[in-house]
């Protein structure tokens, strides 16, 4: 009787710390959710919304209207990352944030004051990580017509400088009503949202395991005669070019379907698996700042095709631009991935600050080893691989392109991807790039990454 | 002798709650108050609350503890329950009748509190009268299926209609469950003696499954696997009891789409926020816009969670109250139970003890469940936070609950008494 006496006294004090604990953490997650109906009637003024170097993203008129950027182009770059007022882009910090960009879990006093004196009391403004130039020139080089996305990060800190998502809205036509004028899709940021197949990019989690698992796969020769046919099927490589009999790196470089699928059958899925869930696949982020939809990797892989297939990115395997620039990240940073944030730092209307972000390591995802050989692969692939057109004169570009099929007959044009990072701690950006239909990843995406960091170098230093 | 058992029934009832009684009776009168004139136009209903709370606050607590030397601080943590769900109510109901209504219940649960307590301290024959009351509850839990009367509502037949009335049986049946258990179970460790008290148990749940009402089933059936433990540590039999119910609930998880749908929603409210998910997000969200304060008495909008004042009003009050008082609320629960396993401790007899111990726990279990489902730590399951929730049939059925304990609690003390007069007589 004593014993279950105290289990429903233990238990029932779990319980009030575990509901004390997530409401204290999360409460304001939940507060600020799109469908809390409360925010909207909020007597209050919302703060403004700043990046990095203070440049105001939005902002309160004294008459209560919400301004955005002046430029029309700038403004629609960080339509999905700002959000907008109606909360349609539910991602938006607008959205995420808005228990502090209004501050209805403010402090007791400000509420008493606020109650008494009539004024209306003026949120917190919310400072990004986001560089607001950066971003907006990242949206302008973009190749017009296409649909996509680009996310620039600081792999030493974790901080988002980018987010770029095509197509993007106006959130003035979202408050005045002219949501005709939204274009499909808009409000999805596709850094976040957005799950793509990764095609070759996915190779550095594949070359990752077999690094892991065995060191000695370096120097083992594999012979690529352009297709390669397995029980069940057949994998050839781009515009089926025979490599040869080449070396891991070689086959890196030159994005060798046929080894990559043969290192992929050799690993086995057991193992494949464990590596791309080390590195975040099939994990349920949560990052605190934003929402990120969780990357896929097949529980369960059926025959040797699936595997095969895997091995190269496609098929069932699935993930986020953010993710993958996560992933690149680590590699850049010795094998540790650092946990993303958006918000450098919250302040009250009276200047007081009242949450500073930090940057976290998240986990050592790869040895160091391995990632120190990933990177050299890497490397090699920018100078004289398949990403030339990403180098940058006077930086060491690492990097890997990838074309990911999204039909069974080849009838759409291929995912363009690119992923890569600067090598060099003064400049710690990784980058990553698809844009939808856009062919192979050698081109656009590799130019538009090399353009992209150039500006980050310029802009943040 | 006569003088020395007086001076000892004073001494018990002298017991330092008056600190607590008037912290209580302050809380009352001046939430109320607040209420009372938050807007220009008075709230004249709000007013006499103010007054009536802790007036009859005091009065019970004093009535009752004049009667019999009942355990006050349980008595006074029961009562500010029941003014707290009152508070609530006319605070968050806007309108003045829901708050009415559950006072009128609250006076009705006051009288079955009483009678609790002087059914207990009068009832002797239990083990003569224990077919004939477990029969009895067998065909109250039965009634929702008669036609004409019984009634399906939020997707449960566990309602009945009376003239106007509707009750909740399996509310009823609780204390009467409790006390056919606690007799079953006394003076029998051996598991073949206990089987028809199980057996009664085991059918009470299929009878309460049939009707769909899973909260209650797995109240009923915690309740009695934790009092058999209680009753004859005998740990194996309770443990395959746990593991039965464990392989049933995944049966359920399998058969019954209506289980897996609230499984569903608890994983991923956010997946579905529109529709099956709507409830819980709602509360999710008042319970984050309270923060720690609250957002005050009167100035949240809890209305906007569906069942805001039933299975919600846990979300309600965290919105209005903050965190703080959500989480000294559930300190409150705990003291109830703390004590009242004192009372179950002390108990002279296996029965008493038992039957002290069935309805802590049982009032535990409560709690937690839908604690849990408002926070998103359990699935939600549709049961009511003890004599805080709007409804008559569960507010009754607590008191009376409540007033056994209470009257366990003053058989105890009086005992007690007994014996150390009776040390003194030796050692005089």
């Amino acid at each position: 009787m004593r014993l279950i006496g105290w289990l429903v006294v233990a238990l029932f004090v779990g319980l009030s710390a575990w509901f004390a604990w997530t409401a204290f953490t999360q409460g304001a997650i939940w507060a600020s959710d799109v469908h809390n109906t409360r925010l909207a009637a909020a007597n209050a003024l919302r703060g403004d919304i700043l990046d990095r170097d203070g440049h105001v993203l939005a902002t309160t008129d004294s008459d209560g209207t919400r301004r955005y950027l002046e430029s029309d182009a700038a403004r629609r770059a960080l339509s999905q990352t700002v959000g907008d007022t109606r909360g349609m882009s539910g991602t938006g910090v607008e959205s995420f944030y808005s228990a502090s960009l209004l501050d209805i879990s403010g402090s007791l006093l400000d509420r008493m004051s606020e109650l008494f004196s009539g004024v209306r009391h003026v949120g917190s403004s919310v400072r990004l990580t986001i560089d607001g130039p950066l971003q907006a020139y990242v949206a302008g080089q973009f190749p017009s017509g296409y649909s996509g996305a680009a996310c620039v990060t600081n792999w030493r800190t974790g901080e988002i400088l980018a987010m770029v998502s095509l197509p993007n809205y106006d959130p003035y036509d979202v408050m005045e009503g002219r949501e005709e004028r939204v274009p499909d899709t808009a409000y999805l940021n596709r850094c976040l949202q957005g799950l793509y197949t990764p095609g070759s990019i996915f190779k550095i989690v594949t070359l990752a395991s077999a690094l892991s698992n065995d060191p000695a796969v370096v120097d083992q020769p594999f012979t690529c005669a352009g297709v390669w046919d397995y029980e069940g099927g057949h994998i050839n490589c781009a515009g089926n070019t025979a490599h040869g009999t080449v070396d891991l790196e070689t086959a890196f470089k030159r994005s060798c379907n046929v080894t990559f699928g043969k290192l992929a059958y050799q690993l086995g899925a057991q193992r494949l698996r464990e590596t791309a869930e080390r590195l975040g696949f099939n994990e349920n982020f949560k990052f605190g700042d934003f929402v990120v939809y969780n990357s896929a990797f097949p529980g369960r892989i059926s025959g040797t095709s699936g595997l095969v297939w895997a091995g190269i990115g496609q098929g069932e395997v699935l993930v986020t631009p953010l993710h993958m620039t996560l992933i690149t990240g680590a590699v850049a940073n010795g094998g540790v991935m650092m946990k993303p944030w958006l918000v450098k730092g919250v302040t009250t209307a009276l200047g007081a600050p009242s949450a500073t972000g930090v940057s976290t390591p998240y986990r050592q995802v790869l040895d160091e080893a391995v990632a120190g050989t990933i990177a050299a692969y890497m490397r090699e692939t920018v100078k004289s691989g398949t990403a030339k057109r990403a180098a940058i004169k006077g930086l060491s570009v690492c990097g890997k392109t990838g074309s990911a099929e999204v039909s069974d007959d080849k009838s759409v044009e291929t995912n363009a991807w690119f992923t890569g990072f600067i090598d060099d701690p003064a400049h710690p950006y990784a980058i990553s790039v698809v844009i939808e239909g856009g062919g192979a990843g050698a081109r656009l995406p590799s130019e538009l990454a090399a353009r992209a960091l150039k500006k980050a170098v310029e802009y943040v230093g | 002798m006569n003088n020395k058992l007086d001076k000892m029934k004073r001494a018990l009832r002298r017991s330092n709650t008056r600190l607590l009684l008037t912290a209580v009776m302050a809380f009352q009168a001046l939430t109320q108050a607040l209420i009372a004139f938050q807007d220009r136009a008075v709230n004249p209903q709000a007013l006499i609350l103010a007054v009536a709370l802790p007036l009859v606050t005091m009065l019970v607590t004093n009535l009752m503890g004049r009667l019999w030397p009942v355990d006050r601080a349980i008595l006074i943590m029961v009562l500010f329950l029941c003014s707290l769900g009152i508070i609530t109510l006319q605070d968050i109901a806007r309108a003045d009748v829901t708050p009415r209504t559950q006072a009128i219940y609250a006076g009705a649960g006051l009288v079955a509190m009483f009678t609790g307590a002087t059914f207990i301290r009068a009832f002797r024959s239990w083990k003569k009268l224990l077919p004939l009351m477990m029969g009895l509850c067998l065909i109250a839990l039965l009634t929702p299926w008669t036609p004409g009367i019984g009634i399906y509502k939020y997707g449960a037949r566990n309602w009945v209609g009376l003239g106007g009335f509707s009750v909740q049986p399996s509310e009823f049946m609780k204390p009467v469950m409790i006390l056919c258990l606690a007799a079953g179970f006394a003076n029998r460790p051996r598991f073949l003696k206990c089987l028809p008290a199980i057996g009664f148990a085991a059918a009470c749940c299929a009878v309460l499954l049939s009707e769909k009402d899973l909260g209650a089933v797995l109240l009923y059936f915690l309740t009695t696997v934790f009092m058999y433990y209680a009753a004859t540590s005998n740990a194996f039999i309770t443990l395959s009891g746990l593991g039965m119910g464990g392989a049933a609930a995944v049966i359920a998880y399998r058969f019954l789409p209506y289980v897996r749908d609230r499984v569903a929603i608890w994983r991923n409210p956010w997946s579905d926020y529109d529709g099956a998910g709507y409830q819980l997000v709602q509360s999710l969200i008042a319970i984050g816009s309270g923060g720690l304060f609250g957002m005050g008495v009167g100035l949240g909008s809890p209305r906007k969670i569906p069942l805001y004042h039933s299975d919600f009003i846990f979300a309600s009050i965290t919105e209005e109250f903050g965190l703080i008082l959500a989480i000294g609320l559930l300190a409150v629960y705990v003291m109830i139970i703390l004590r009242g396993l004192i009372v179950a401790f002390n108990a002279r007899t296996s029965f008493h003890s038992l039957a002290a111990f069935g309805l802590v726990i049982m009032l535990g279990l409560q709690t937690m469940l839908i604690v849990g489902g408002n926070t998103k730590l359990l699935p939600l399951t549709g049961v009511t936070l003890p004599l805080v929730c709007y409804g008559g049939s569960s507010l009754i059925s607590t008191f009376f609950s409540m007033g056994i304990l209470l009257g366990i609690s003053s058989m105890n003390a009086l005992d007690e008494a007994r014996d150390i007069e009776q040390l003194e007589l030796r050692e005089d």
